[in-house]
């Protein structure tokens, strides 16, 4: 299946001379197809460095990121973003921001129109086409956001702490409705979040990232059956042992933070 | 205007609200009217100080006789022209400076000189190189408002959420197409808030070029009504100057509104 990501020797170093700092050192990590994987690490190892790294916001030190065996080189359409601050274009209504991306690619435009609605009523936002961002709360801005970027159908979902702003269970539900999606999609998902039980009931795989300079430092599996319902999942022996495990190797790196 | 911030009615029902807001704000300028006129003729020689009463007669009578209109008619092209060169000049420029260094290299020492200088020092330079009229009153409103523009409009152009240029960009968007898809919409708020503060600076150099340095215009007609004792003329030129100035505030403040109704 397409959408896999390769990161072999990943090195990236920020500035010149003696303002030289490494961000990210020797990371490799490969990512297959329609998987969904979570990177957590402690603040400032580097994980959002990362994410952009693979979008091709920036440029690589060392080593090589690819999807499908082809480098990155620059941002494309074959990868959609989903930032924090959700990056609505604020002069576009919530139907124009989902119709951007299928604008750019040449969509006719009732097949676009057809596509855009097809997202916005996923989405929740039926009746809403019309509005500006700033008429939306937080957790409908987020929800535009995302049917912006599937709309376009790209293959791979790069998730930036997507749900990081939103209050609990405004959280809990836009998790619910990215599982669903990610279930019917077929999209590969690298989600970035400092939140480990959102990571733990998320994905398949946990990345926990070592403090400054990143890199990987334990790779969680978790297997659980999803088709339950949230208070299935969270309450099992098995969520908790693995949000246990996650949260050990986490803390490892995080209390080394606090020594002088 | 910053009397509109003095008081809100919360306490009155919306239709009084409206109109009793409307009568406070314009209260203070009720008192010095009726003050003016008071003192017109008694403390002051009316002579110096014609009474609002006779202002109003002479403003009548400069439309009534049609005097007024062509000195208008001139006033108001020089304005139209003047601030439609600094806007069409000054949104090139502001945003040419974000999009390029060579750009922002070039001008910024211009930008700079002028900046701190009053325009209105230029007019008998422009004088002597264009002469007497409207070329003259054009180049000193072009000037005056070109500042403004250029920096409300390079400022916003240069702090584009970069977050709205990765998204296009992942979404297809090439560079040169980001343009126009991303910064310029992005960047109209503030072209439109240096726009409105422009406003104000054209008639201000406008008239100033007008006293000095035009054979028609309506600050030409203040010097002429005031050389030759017109004073209640005069008056009434600076109040419907006022007025046509004020109008084109508000009335810009409208259109702003109603193209910005998504910030």
């Amino acid at each position: 299946m397409d959408g896999r990501i390769g990161i072999s020797h990943l090195e990236k170093v920020y500035g010149e001379g003696s303002e030289r700092t490494k961000a990210i050192d020797d990371l490799s990590f490969d990512i297959d197809g329609g998987e969904f994987t979570s990177v957590v690490g402690p603040s400032g190892c580097g994980k959002s460095t990362l994410l952009y790294i693979i979008a091709g916001f920036l440029d690589i030190t060392n080593g090589t990121v690819s999807v499908d065996g082809t480098p990155i080189d620059g941002p494309g359409t074959d990868r959609g973003v989903v930032f924090q601050d959700y990056a609505l274009f604020p002069w576009r209504t919530v139907k124009e921001n989902v119709l951007y991306g299928l604008e750019e690619a040449g969509v006719p435009d009732e097949e676009a129109d057809a596509t855009a609605q097809r997202f916005i009523d996923m989405m929740d936002l039926s009746g809403f086409e019309n509005k500006y961002p700033k008429e939306l709360s937080g957790g409908m801005k987020q929800r535009v956001a995302l049917a912006r970027t599937l709309a376009y159908d790209p293959k791979i979902l790069l998730m930036d702490e997507p749900f990081g702003a939103l209050d609990q269970p405004l959280r809990e539900t836009l998790q619910d409705q990215l599982i669903d999606i990610w279930g019917d999609l077929d999209k590969t998902v690298v989600f970035i979040t400092h939140d480990v039980e959102e990571a733990v009931y998320l994905s398949e795989r946990v990345m926990i990232m070592t403090r400054h300079p990143g890199t990987k430092k334990t790779v969680t599996e978790v297997d659980l059956d999803r088709s339950r319902p949230r208070e299935d999942i969270v309450t099992s022996e098995e969520f908790t042992r693995k949000k246990n495990e996650v949260w050990r190797s986490l803390r490892e790196e995080t209390k080394s933070e606090v020594q002088p | 205007m910053a009397t509109h911030d003095l008081w809100t009615p919360d306490r009155l029902p919306d239709p009084f609200a409206g109109v009793a807001k409307f009568l406070f704000d314009w209260i203070p300028l009720l008192v010095l009217v009726v003050g003016w006129e008071v003192a017109s003729g008694r403390a002051v020689s009316e002579s110096v100080l014609p009474p609002p009463t006779a202002v109003a007669a002479a403003t009548v009578d400069l439309f009534a006789t049609g005097e007024v209109i062509p000195h208008l008619a001139v006033s108001l092209l020089r304005v139209g022209v003047g601030l439609g060169l600094s806007i069409a000049v000054g949104v090139l420029l502001g945003i040419g400076m974000s999009q390029s260094d060579a750009v922002e290299d070039f001008f910024d020492v211009f930008l700079s000189l002028i900046y701190p200088l009053p325009k209105t020092a230029l007019v008998p330079l422009a004088l002597l190189w264009l002469g007497i009229g409207t070329k003259t009153a054009v180049l000193i409103v072009f000037l005056a408002c070109l500042l403004p523009i250029v920096m409300n409009a390079n400022n916003a152009a240069e702090n584009v959420d970069q977050n709205l240029i990765r998204s296009a960009r992942m979404m297809g968007t090439s560079d040169r197409r980001l343009f126009w898809k991303v910064v310029i919409p992005a960047t109209i708020p503030e072209i439109l808030t240096g726009i409105r503060q422009a406003i104000p600076f054209a008639f201000i150099s406008l008239i100033s070029a007008e006293l000095i340095a035009s054979e028609q215009g309506m600050g030409r007609l203040i010097r002429d009504a005031g050389s030759i004792g017109r004073y209640p003329a005069m008056f009434a030129t600076i109040v419907i100057i006022s007025a046509v100035a004020y109008t084109a505030v508000y009335g810009f403040e409208q259109i702003r509104e109603r193209v910005l109704v998504w910030t």
